[in-house]
């Protein structure tokens, strides 16, 4: 990765547009207070990238904006559409908004075609042949269109991964969000998973990361935001983020994984 | 010396004890003396088992005979098969006239060729054939065992019926041969492939019209002989009884399971409330409770037969134990599978539908054949409400006056019977097990 570190930052496209809006907004699971307080504007075209320590929400975060999770209080507002009670509009959401998981979440009795086709038939009510057209533009494009007729578990984690990435751009949404994407990888997969991200951020897509990949941050990254005990500490420019970390809980973090 | 070995270690052949086959019974079952005599021992109490059974069974038995008087002069030891023999009818079909018998295997028949086409793999919508067995063959069947006057609901069923297996039977010939489906099939020689969709299937509904108009003015044709339920018997009504209740189980089943599981209140206490009710209880006392106890709640001169109540008995009954086998399957389906099926934007059906219950069912297979089984065996117990099913027949061979005091061999013949169907059911479940896990390590 050194390579892409060097050569610094992608040109990003970051527009007025509001994309992602969190406002106050608190969670707890049972009687434990997990994000609290969160504020968020993510524009459209905006890259960010979530880091800190275990169990410090980042993963809850996200998954709130996806409406996999419930928030109790505040407000989260996506794409223009409030999440709420309403399960249209959280279907809705789903759909304009692609998740990846750190274990990939493939459906492993599908073949990588049907995992692919899946949400464009069923949900999108697109034809067959249409949908095949789009999954093998997606394929080529995680560099994977020789294993459309595998399936998920035949595949090393680092391919599974990109399938995984291939299948939410497949629904082609508008906001991508990744959960611990190189987690579970081993280090030599970790590699072609981040060039598939790096290229998807050069698309313009609005993205959020949560990972652990510094080296990646500095690349992407528009912005990034350091999470600790369910707040947001501190939210930065990658190089003063890194070069000159201000709180001393983030301070504490860098030195730690650097 | 950090190099340790420098050449590759050349692949030598394993020791003949895991080869050969006397390596293989020298080390199972010759390993020690201790081990030698044991197998010796068992070796003997095989063939004593098997030499005896093969005496009453085979070498001192009598196959033919008039009444049991009769075994006795040939042989004192043998088994008197001839009583078993002299009742296959009806141990096969009870007492259903001799000369309508033919609709019982004829029905058979139907469904076999029915669901044929599911294992032919080139056969294109496989789902439509499953379907259409469920949705249509249980009326033709049933209407084919009962007979009577049909009612207008019993000849639209019918006809649908008979439609349903000609197309069925078309489209398998058609795929076999072609390896298409019939609809692209008729499409293609009737020269529209062109057409829009919905052109295309306005044609293909039009001809399905036409069929069925075809079916149902034949059907008014003829009417089969009416059979009183009471007629029915044999293993033909163990059959009917644990057919209905295999294909409605897993149905009834999987919708108590999602009942159970459901976030909305009131459906998960109703399914709980069933399934444990259901559950708690003996399958006889639900078969005495449909019964004897069911009438007595309904409005007076409603009279339901007596088959009717036993066949939804069994269904709850079986639908209630389904339901736990399905949602222990659900409860093994990671929860990342759920969070994956939503980001794409499937709902609620959706993601049961087409990730959460194919995965299940097919970690489920085992418990599911274990369950038609014993649902199979369970199903004898109606021989004790009254109705005449094979164990019932064949217990009644002993009060048969030529045959006073046959016990042994009809019931060891109900038991090879038995054995020959679960055995059969389980071996399937197994190359189920294979032919779905093939490719998809997970």
């Amino acid at each position: 990765m050194s390579d892409t570190q060097t050569s610094g930052q992608l040109a990003s496209a970051i527009s007025t547009e509001v994309m992602i809006e969190v406002n106050q907004m608190n969670k707890w699971y049972g009687s434990f207070h997990v994000l609290k307080d969160i504020d968020l504007t993510v524009h459209k075209g905006e890259r960010i990238v979530i880091c800190g320590p275990s169990g410090s929400g980042k993963s809850t975060l996200i998954r709130c904006i996806n409406a996999l999770e419930e928030h109790q209080e505040g407000e989260i507002i996506v794409d223009g559409i409030v999440l709420g009670k309403n399960l249209k509009n959280l279907d809705h959401i789903r759909t304009e908004v692609g998740m990846v998981f750190q274990n990939f979440n493939l459906f492993p009795h599908l073949t990588i075609l049907e995992n692919l086709t899946l949400g464009p038939i069923w949900v999108r009510k697109m034809n067959k042949a249409d949908a095949v057209e789009t999954a093998m533009k997606y394929l080529e494009r995680v560099k994977i269109p020789e294993q459309a007729d595998k399936y998920p578990g035949q595949m090393s984690g680092g391919q599974q991964q990109r399938v995984a990435i291939a299948r939410s751009l497949c629904m082609s949404p508008k906001i991508m969000l990744f959960d611990e994407p190189t987690s579970a990888l081993d280090p030599e997969m970790i590699k072609e998973v981040l060039d598939v991200m790096v290229d998807l951020a050069d698309t313009g897509m609005t993205m959020i990361v949560v990972t652990h990949e510094m080296g990646f941050a500095k690349t992407i990254a528009d912005e990034v935001i350091f999470m600790d005990e369910g707040d947001i500490v501190e939210r930065n420019k990658p190089e003063a983020f890194f070069g000159n970390p201000e709180h001393e809980r983030t301070q504490k973090f860098l030195s730690q994984i650097l | 010396m950090a190099i340790v070995k420098a050449t590759k270690t050349p692949v030598r052949p394993a020791p003949i004890s895991e080869t050969s086959v006397f390596g293989w019974l020298q080390k199972n079952l010759f390993s020690s003396a201790f081990n030698t005599a044991l197998t010796l021992f068992t070796l003997f109490v095989i063939y004593l088992t098997v030499s005896g059974v093969y005496g009453w069974g085979f070498v001192d038995a009598t196959f033919e005979a008039e009444n049991r008087r009769e075994c006795y002069d040939n042989s004192l030891t043998g088994a008197c098969w001839a009583g078993v023999i002299d009742w296959f009818d009806n141990i096969f079909y009870g007492r259903y006239p001799r000369e309508e018998i033919w609709r019982i295997n004829f029905g058979g028949l139907l469904l076999v060729l029915w669901m044929a086409p599911l294992w032919m793999s080139r056969v294109k919508g496989k789902i439509l054939v499953g379907a259409s067995v469920v949705v249509f063959y249980p009326f033709l069947a049933g209407y084919l065992f009962a007979g009577g006057d049909k009612g207008l609901f019993m000849q639209i069923m019918v006809s649908g019926a008979i439609v349903a297996f000609a197309i069925n039977m078309a489209n398998a010939v058609v795929s076999v041969l072609r390896n298409q489906g019939l609809d692209a099939f008729v499409i293609q020689s009737l020269g529209k492939n062109t057409a829009p969709d919905k052109t295309q299937r306005n044609i293909l509904l039009l001809l399905t019209a036409v069929t069925f108009v075809a079916a149902f003015l034949w059907q008014l044709s003829w009417t089969a002989t009416g059979v009183s339920w009471t007629k029915w018997g044999g293993l033909f009504l163990t059959l009917v009884i644990s057919g209905i209740g295999i294909a409605s189980a897993l149905p009834g089943g999987i919708i108590l399971a999602l009942g159970r599981r459901s976030k909305l209140p009131i459906v998960r206490i109703l399914s709980t409330g069933f399934i444990e009710v259901f559950r708690s209880v003996p399958l006889i006392t639900v078969l005495f409770m449909a019964t004897t106890m069911f009438p007595l709640f309904m409005p007076e001169g409603f009279v339901l037969n007596k088959l009717v109540q036993v066949i939804i008995a069994v269904v709850l009954f079986n639908a209630c134990y389904m339901a736990e086998t399905v949602r222990a399957g659900l409860q093994a389906i990671p929860k990342g599978q759920f969070e994956g099926a939503h980001t794409i934007g499937l709902g609620y059906w959706g993601t049961m539908g087409l990730i959460i219950m194919p995965q299940a069912l097919k970690h489920m297979i085992p418990n599911i054949v274990g369950s038609f089984i014993g649902l199979l065996k369970d199903t004898t117990l109606v021989s004790i409400i009254g109705l005449f099913d094979i164990l019932g027949m064949l217990r009644s061979i002993s009060k048969d006056v030529p045959w006073l005091g046959l016990h042994k061999e009809p019931l060891v013949f109900g038991a090879i019977l038995f054995f020959i169907i679960c055995f059969a059911m389980s071996k399937y479940s197994r190359h189920l097990e294979v032919k779905l896990s093939a490719g998809r390590k997970h």
